[in-house]
């Protein structure tokens, strides 16, 4: 009776760790959901709003530049960030405020991204802590699911948009 | 017959994927077998050695000063570093080089840590790329298991001096 008992749960955790590998996996190297917080990519990107984030392209190394990332902060290792790729290795990005009457610029290094949201007025990005390491980055933004009301629409808008800078 | 033979091929693709994502996911949680290259390690590390990495300890934010990590290179993304960590968030470290008469200090900025090679007449490290952020370490190394007469725990850092205690 016992024995059966733990027959049954040792063959329940072999079958829960082998399929949360897989689901690990397919999250990792495929794509998977993403529920965005914080306003530093309005209008592109509202405050909860789903997105689906797909994770091929990092480890393909084709993100382009204007393309949307998940990048793990590289401030709080423990939280994720979501802003537009403006510059990619050895691109020459502004790192002054719009305001500024003086403009500066720089090249971004070898192995990094320049990250900015398109809230430019209520984003902390690579502005404020500099070139991200290509490393960081998570996954590229693809689609985002629409809402209507109170009801999730089955409409989905593709997040190519480009903004010239 | 056809059939047969496909339904075989999925079967085995299906094996394939799963005890993939198994072996995947064994790495990336718990370690694995790593060979280390480049004389910036040494002697702590020579080159061509086998050594174990764990790689729970960066799930659990428990990378300490002194440890040695992997870490995925900074300024190039498809390969990765193995380095000392001199100091950790809010630690102050010494940037400038030993034979620099005015010596210079900072202090490591949040979610970022500094890396030194054992070697350093011979390694290209935080002094030269800045302090790296903490997202980028995939395991701390704990053993090494080649060659053998050098089997066992690594040894503490020979550049003791380096570590400022505040």
């Amino acid at each position: 009776m016992f024995r059966n008992a733990l027959g049954k749960t040792l063959r329940f955790l072999g079958y829960t760790v082998q399929y949360g590998c897989i689901a690990h996996c397919a999250f990792e190297y495929l794509g998977g959901i993403v529920v965005c917080s914080g306003p530093s990519m309005e209008p592109t990107i509202q405050s909860s709003d789903i997105v689906f984030s797909e994770n091929l392209s990092r480890h393909f190394y084709s993100i382009r530049k204007g393309d949307i990332v998940i990048v793990k902060s590289p401030t709080d290792p423990k939280s994720n960030i979501c802003k537009r790729v403006i510059g990619l290795e050895g691109d020459k990005v502004c790192t002054s405020n719009p305001s500024d009457f003086l403009k500066t610029h720089s090249f971004v290094p070898k192995g990094h991204v320049w990250l900015e949201g398109d809230n430019l007025r209520n984003s902390t990005d690579s502005r404020c802590y500099g070139p991200v390491p290509y490393g960081l980055i998570r996954g590229r933004i693809c689609f985002k699911a629409e809402q209507t009301s109170s009801r999730v629409c089955s409409e989905i808008i593709c997040l190519n948009i480009h903004l010239s800078k």
